[in-house]
């Protein structure tokens, strides 16, 4: 615990006693949207958890725009608001660097060593790039647990079924297939859990591993669905971005599919053993979203998904066994439309994902090869769904999800076979 | 006259057998040699692809690209291929030394030379081997950086690199095997000045506004990815 936490952050720590709910924030550089969510943070400890023990953790990884300025700043602006929903109880706030590489692993590790040494009912970890952070939404991630009804708690967002189609398409159901756990955003970067929940990940080896840095998120809720902690879902409403710009997508969709099949291959003892379908449920309920579909340049995909495994095709033999490959190959003919059925689509990514479990190709070129897949399955989608309402599409996802969990077995015994 | 006969054939045929008496251990010895080596070759044929397997060299061979290759080419797997290298070198050497237990004045001068030459073919050998291993990832690299950038004519790029590469990789195999160094030099020189003065040529002073127009008119027809891709998550 010792060389987790800084000398500094430790003695501030020591001040505080023993805790309901710690509110973990890990930043980095955040200047530009930090302020409010420190401000939801203290409204929440004032107002919905007033009769709790509370203190804010602001962990940083050596920001250089005086972001920990700004978290402490805003909680001395905010004064007022706290006066004014008259708190029952004291408030802490620190804000400290961590130890270790820069990452928001380090900084995980960090706020669940300060919510072990203060005893801590509830943890909730916040995202500064989520700017719909609400005072409610910090108590609907921290009730759970303070309750005792769950160890983990995800969160639901309100939006389009066409919306984040990295996360609807490959992410959920790949997660589901393996851990029979049914969340909607394994790939959040928020949650709350219950202290048990975050010493247990404490004690994990994995944090000793650089693998971890760029997974972390789904390694959480890995740790949740695969080791038999009670897990349920909250619905925060609509999410809200910053508007800080992104990796483009050619960049965004190796980097989430290397931490997918990483999370899985740290975790592989746990959701490889058994038979895990339907496993669990979630209880979030529908959500009926208000936006309006994203645009999808559907022809644009289209084009550079033929054009990609054209030029790919050869490099991805290995890969791919070959009635998949056939299958990829004849959905790219140029004389019609992209078409990737689910069950295509649900052997491919089982088969990418067993592809980089035993490096067939280098994991670094297996990720971007399938950059150019992962547009034909969206172009695919998105021309199948264009007609539908999003209560059709919703239902189309399920449908999608109940394809990869016929490939269960597939996986585990692609997975599990032994490397060439 | 019989006598001067008999005394012709018995020289000469005492003079056959003292050759025959001269070569034939030597002919042995260098069998035995050869026969060794072959053995011995053989072993650390085995002993290499026992230890290539442990050390998981078809999987390193698959993730750099050098597997794809050698499947290219039709030949045998990586593991075999070097393990072939080791028995062949191996066995070369004792074959050398075997020819040298001969004691011809002519053959020695010809192991001497091959040894010379042999260690530099097989540097010339491993010099390649690397340079098209090294090539291929490379390859690999740009082409899934033209693909998922949405470059126009990705598999060209990637394979104009190749290409180059390849040809660096043997004019300096062939360089470092001695073989026709000066025209090697000058043909490599040559291809590729000759190269860069026709594009130079092609793009900047015959064909500029055109070749400009084609570019534009095809990257503007092309769907790019998207360049932000928060909407995906």
């Amino acid at each position: 615990m010792s060389t987790i936490l800084s000398d500094e952050l430790l003695s501030e720590l020591m001040a505080v006693g023993q805790l309901d709910v710690l509110v973990g924030l890990p930043t980095l550089n955040n200047s530009d949207s930090v302020g409010p969510v420190v401000r939801a943070v203290h409204v929440a400890f004032s107002r919905e958890l007033a009769r709790e023990r509370t203190a804010l953790v602001n962990v940083d990884g050596g920001s250089t725009d005086g972001t920990p300025d700004i978290v402490r700043d805003a909680s001395i602006v905010d004064r007022e608001t706290l006066v004014a929903s008259q708190s029952l109880r004291t408030r802490h706030r620190i804000s400290a660097p961590y130890h270790g590489v820069p990452g928001k692993a380090a900084a995980l590790r960090t706020v669940f060593a300060a919510a072990d040494l203060l005893q801590a009912r509830a943890v909730v970890v916040l995202d500064p790039e989520i700017a719909s952070v609400t005072p409610e939404s910090v108590a609907a991630l921290a009730r759970p647990a303070l309750r005792g009804e769950a160890d983990f708690v995800s969160p639901v967002y309100v939006r389009h079924p066409l919306d984040g189609p990295l996360v609807t398409q490959v992410v959920r159901p790949l997660f589901r297939t393996a851990y029979g756990i049914a969340l909607q955003e394994p790939l959040a970067g928020e949650f709350g859990c219950s202290g048990p929940f975050a010493a247990r990940c404490l004690e994990a080896p994995a944090w000793e591993s650089d693998d971890l840095r760029l997974a972390i998120d789904l390694w959480i809720s890995g740790v949740a669905a695969g080791d038999g902690f009670r897990v349920t879902e909250t619905v925060l409403g609509p999410r809200r971005l910053t508007s800080r710009p992104r990796p483009a997508v050619a960049a965004l969709v190796p980097q989430v599919l290397d931490a997918l099949f990483t999370c899985l291959r740290l975790q592989e003892k746990a959701w490889t053993s058994g038979s895990r379908a339907g496993a669990g449920r979630c209880t979030a309920p529908p959500t009926d979203p208000t936006d309006s579909p994203p645009t999808v340049d559907a022809a644009g995909y289209a084009a550079l998904f033929r054009e990609g495994l054209s030029a790919l095709g050869a490099m991805l033999e290995p890969v791919f066994r070959p009635p998949t490959l056939e299958g990829l190959r004849a959905a790219a003919a140029p004389d019609r439309a992209v078409e990737i059925p689910d069950a295509l689509w649900a052997s491919a990514v089982v088969e990418l994902a067993a592809a980089h479990r035993h490096a067939a190709i280098s994991r670094d070129h297996l990720v971007r090869a399938a950059v150019p897949l992962y547009l034909g399955r969206v172009a695919s989608f998105a021309a199948e769904a264009a007609g539908l309402e999003p209560r059709g599409a919703a239902e189309r996802l399920e449908g999608l999800c109940l394809q990869f969990e016929r490939s269960r077995g597939d996986l585990v015994s692609l997975w599990t076979a032994p490397s060439r | 006259m019989a006598e001067a006969i008999v005394v012709t054939l018995r020289e000469t045929w005492s003079g056959y057998v003292d050759g025959l008496r001269l070569v034939i251990p030597r002919l042995l010895a260098m069998l035995s040699v050869v026969a060794a080596g072959w053995l011995i070759a053989a072993l650390a044929r085995a002993i290499t692809r026992k230890v290539l397997a442990w050390l998981r060299v078809a999987r390193l061979a698959e993730r750099t690209g050098a597997a794809e290759l050698l499947r290219k080419a039709e030949l045998p797997s990586a593991e075999r291929l070097a393990a072939s290298a080791v028995f062949w070198v191996l066995f070369l050497g004792f074959l050398l030394a075997g020819l040298d237990a001969l004691g011809f004045a002519t053959l020695t001068a010809l192991r001497l030379e091959i040894s010379i030459l042999l260690p530099r073919v097989v540097g010339g050998l491993v010099i390649l081997a690397i340079g098209l291993v090294f090539a291929n990832v490379v390859w690999r690299v740009v082409l899934l950086a033209a693909v998922n950038a949405g470059w126009p004519s990705a598999r060209l790029v990637g394979s104009a690199v190749y290409f180059l590469l390849v040809t660096i990789a043997a004019a300096m195999a062939l360089d470092h095997v001695g073989f026709a160094r000066s025209i090697v030099v000058a043909a490599f020189a040559i291809l590729v000045g000759a190269a860069m003065l026709a594009l130079a040529i092609a793009v900047g002073v015959g064909a500029g506004p055109l070749v400009r127009r084609l570019i534009d008119e095809r990257l503007a027809a092309r769907s790019r990815p998207d360049t932000d891709g928060s909407a995906h998550l």
